[in-house]
């Protein structure tokens, strides 16, 4: 029954995909600057015959719709066509690109939990405390503080004054770390290489930090105001009456209920991290799918622009789609 | 009941909300007796501090209120005096609870029988030597056992399929059912009922009084009930003690406060009770609202609701009489009272900070 309604979600994501390749498609072509122009510098030293070629090469000579329907053909079977600038096929720069950038995703997340989760319910636990005050503050400046000037002074702090933690980059230049996964942590544990494992973590700090610590001040906010509300409940009461120990109240009657609107917010925030990812891939020169975009927009790499929207687009409804599956596990009154 | 022993004996509690407006004196100078296997009622309009009683019996008066005198006996040992761990496992174990609503009591998260079980295990209900999680599989059987014999004891049909749903698959009569057997689970001497068919249909109030009191039958489980409705303690409790803004002003026998009520509260509570086989009788409901206790008169509470009143109810606070064996009444309609002028609330609030 479940496995259905799950089938039927992954379903209704189709048309939606379908839906983001056309406005990106028509997005790129809307605004201004044209790819072979870019392509060849304003020099003008090319001969109008050469341009020509490359339009008819790359299709740019063909009506819109033929284009729209020649991209959506191709992607359904796979092919997201060829860079205009690397000539390499977008899928295999993707295919490169997005170790990288989950890493990053993933890092942020579990930073992200790992300071809202304490924070949000020690400060319902002790409302109004010095803890409850300060670190609400902090959530206030943690969302209101704009990702790429967190990111540059923590790197002015840790990195230039402090020495403490890498620039940029994702591994230390000399770390010898063979081809694998193509996810760095994941390589160095698998061939046991500590040196390329220190490096590599070192790196995820402050740009994970960076892009969890926005994602943290709303979860921490939201943790805490349903924490605040699942622990008046009558439940509550109820659990303190069967003699169960504080932190049995707090952490099994009151969290667990408290998740279920947490998870929700969450999978909002799924956007944020793709969105900001953008931003703090360049502020930290992070190989990953983010900058790689921001420079294809810049240079109109159509397909590659296309590609990596599209596949940020399938992240987006799987992670949601995951959001979901958990909603209805933590919440036994509503069915899928 | 038959052996006349003592099991909970209160002496002049009190207990205060801090609030903005200024502390509210939720109950003052209560005092109660429970036998073993006895029944209590505790009857009062809304807000009169019936449930502060029971939540300061169980210590569990929600910040930032507290306990600000008074002594809690049970089995001879001071609640108030015990650590917070001891605390801990006299409540559930020795000390059950139920509550008015529910729908809203029970966890919505967790399958109803999983939520019986956590009492047992949390009390280590079942003998010998443990393994921990997940290797704890007999225990949990033998736990699991219980649990579908206190469900079947309550009159759950088919408990076997009932354990693992959760509480809205449960209509509101079977939820309070589980929370008895949830309270009941670990065989407590004393269950506290804070209005438990308040929010519940007609037919089924009957049912779970009628189970309440096969419990108190059955396992001498001595139960203080707490209801706004005078009737179904007459007919429930073995002793009533009638509340009015915080202080105890009836207290006796259930024969003697029904059939012949001496304060004119407890009076009026009776006549406001509409009689079935008395068609044509006029309900008359008690004139004036409730007070605020955070603004009491000097005098008696009571007075400008009062058909009884005369001036001397109105100089200051009134003392309780003890009229009977175990018979109480705070009135001054039927006694010459030569009042102490330099009495009152306050200085026996005082008293007991000392
Ligand atoms: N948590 C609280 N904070 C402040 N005042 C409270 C709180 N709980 C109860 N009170 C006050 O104490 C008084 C008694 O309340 P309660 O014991 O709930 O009465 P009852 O159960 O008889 O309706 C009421 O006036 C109420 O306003
Ligand atoms: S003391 Fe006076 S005012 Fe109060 S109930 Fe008795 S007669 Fe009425
Ligand atoms: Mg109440």
């Amino acid at each position: 029954m479940k496995a259905i309604k799950i089938l039927e979600r992954v379903l209704v994501s189709i048309p939606i995909m379908f839906g983001v390749a056309i406005i990106v498609f028509l997005f790129m072509r809307l605004t201004p600057g044209d790819p072979v122009d870019i392509m060849m510098g304003r020099g003008g030293a090319v001969s109008a015959g050469e341009i020509e070629k490359l339009r008819s090469e790359f299709n740019l000579d063909k009506p819109l719709h033929v284009q729209l329907w020649l991209f959506l053909t191709d992607a359904v079977k796979g092919d997201l066509g060829y860079s205009y600038v690397q000539k390499t096929p977008v899928t295999d720069l993707i295919r490169e690109r997005l170790p990288a950038t989950i890493e990053l995703a993933l890092t942020a997340l579990l930073f992200a939990l790992i300071i809202s989760f304490p924070i949000g319910i020690l400060s319902a636990v002790w409302q109004n405390s010095l803890l409850d005050r300060f670190s609400m503050a902090g959530a206030f400046m943690g969302i209101s503080m704009p990702g790429f000037w967190m990111g540059i002074i923590l790197i002015l702090v840790f990195a230039v004054k402090l020495h403490w933690l890498p620039v940029q980059g994702r591994i230390d230049f000399d770390a010898q770390l063979a081809a694998g996964t193509g996810f760095f942590v994941l390589d160095s544990l698998l061939s046991g290489n500590r040196a390329a494992l220190i490096s590599s973590l070192k790196h995820l700090v402050l740009p994970g930090f960076t892009l969890g610590a926005g994602i943290a001040a709303i979860l921490a906010r939201v943790l805490r105001s349903s924490m605040l509300e699942t622990l008046r409940s009558d439940y509550v009461v109820l659990a303190r009456s069967k003699g169960s120990p504080e932190w049995n109240v707090v952490l099994k009657h009151a969290l667990r209920n408290a998740l279920i609107p947490t998870v929700t917010v969450i999978g909002l925030q799924v956007g944020v991290l793709l969105g900001g990812n953008m931003i703090i891939e360049t502020v930290f020169s992070w190989p990953g799918l983010g900058r790689m975009v921001v420079a294809a927009i810049f240079q109109r790499d159509f397909p590659l622009v296309q590609g990596s929207v599209m596949v940020y687009a399938i992240t987006f409804v799987l992670a949601n789609l995951i959001v979901d599956i958990l909603y209805t596990y933590l919440n036994p009154k509503i069915a899928l | 009941m038959e052996n006349k022993q003592p099991l909970l004996e209160i002496r002049d509690l009190s207990v205060v909300y801090p609030s903005k407006r200024g502390e509210v004196r939720a109950i003052d100078s209560i005092f109660l007796n429970v036998e073993k296997g006895g029944r209590l009622g505790l009857v009062g309009e809304s807000g009169c501090g019936k449930s502060t009683v029971l939540h300061a019996i169980s210590r569990l008066i929600s910040r930032p209120g507290k306990v600000t005198c008074g002594e809690i006996l049970f089995k001879r040992k001071n609640l108030l005096k015990l650590s917070s761990r001891e605390m801990r496992n006299v409540r559930g174990k020795e000390i059950s609870m139920i509550f008015q609503d529910p729908q809203t009591t029970l966890n919505p998260v967790f399958h109803v029988g999983e939520q019986i079980r956590e009492s047992l295990r949390l009390h280590n209900i079942i003998p010998g030597t443990h393994l921990p999680w997940p290797f704890d599989i007999a225990r949990k059987r033998q736990e699991k056992e219980r649990v579908l014999q206190a469900m079947r004891e309550v009159g759950i049909p088919s408990p076997m399929d009932r354990y693992a749903t959760y509480p809205h698959q449960f209509s509101g009569g079977m939820q309070q059912r589980a929370l008895i057997a949830l309270a009941l689970v670990c065989e407590p001497s004393l269950l506290l009922a804070d209005e438990p068919t308040t929010a519940l249909d007609v037919t089924i109030q009957a049912q779970i009084l009628n189970l309440m009191l096969k419990i108190n039958q059955d396992h001498h489980t001595a139960i203080i009930l707490v209801t706004h409705d005078l009737g179904v303690a007459a007919e429930f409790c073995d002793t009533i003690t009638v509340m009015y803004a915080g202080r105890i002003v009836e207290q006796g026998p259930v024969d003697d406060v029904t059939m012949n009520p001496q304060h004119p509260y407890t009076q009026g509570l009776l006549a406001c009770r509409p009689v079935i086989s008395k068609i044509d009788q006029k309900v008359q409901p008690i004139p004036g609202n409730v007070p605020d206790v955070i603004d009491l008169p000097p005098g008696c509470a009571f007075a400008p609701r009062c058909p009884q009143v005369k001036p001397a109810c109105l100089e200051g606070p009134i003392p309780i009489f003890q009229t009977g064996e175990k018979l109480f009444n705070r009135c001054l309609a039927q006694v010459s009272y030569e009042r102490d002028p330099l009495w009152s609330w306050e200085h026996i609030v005082r008293q007991c900070d000392e």
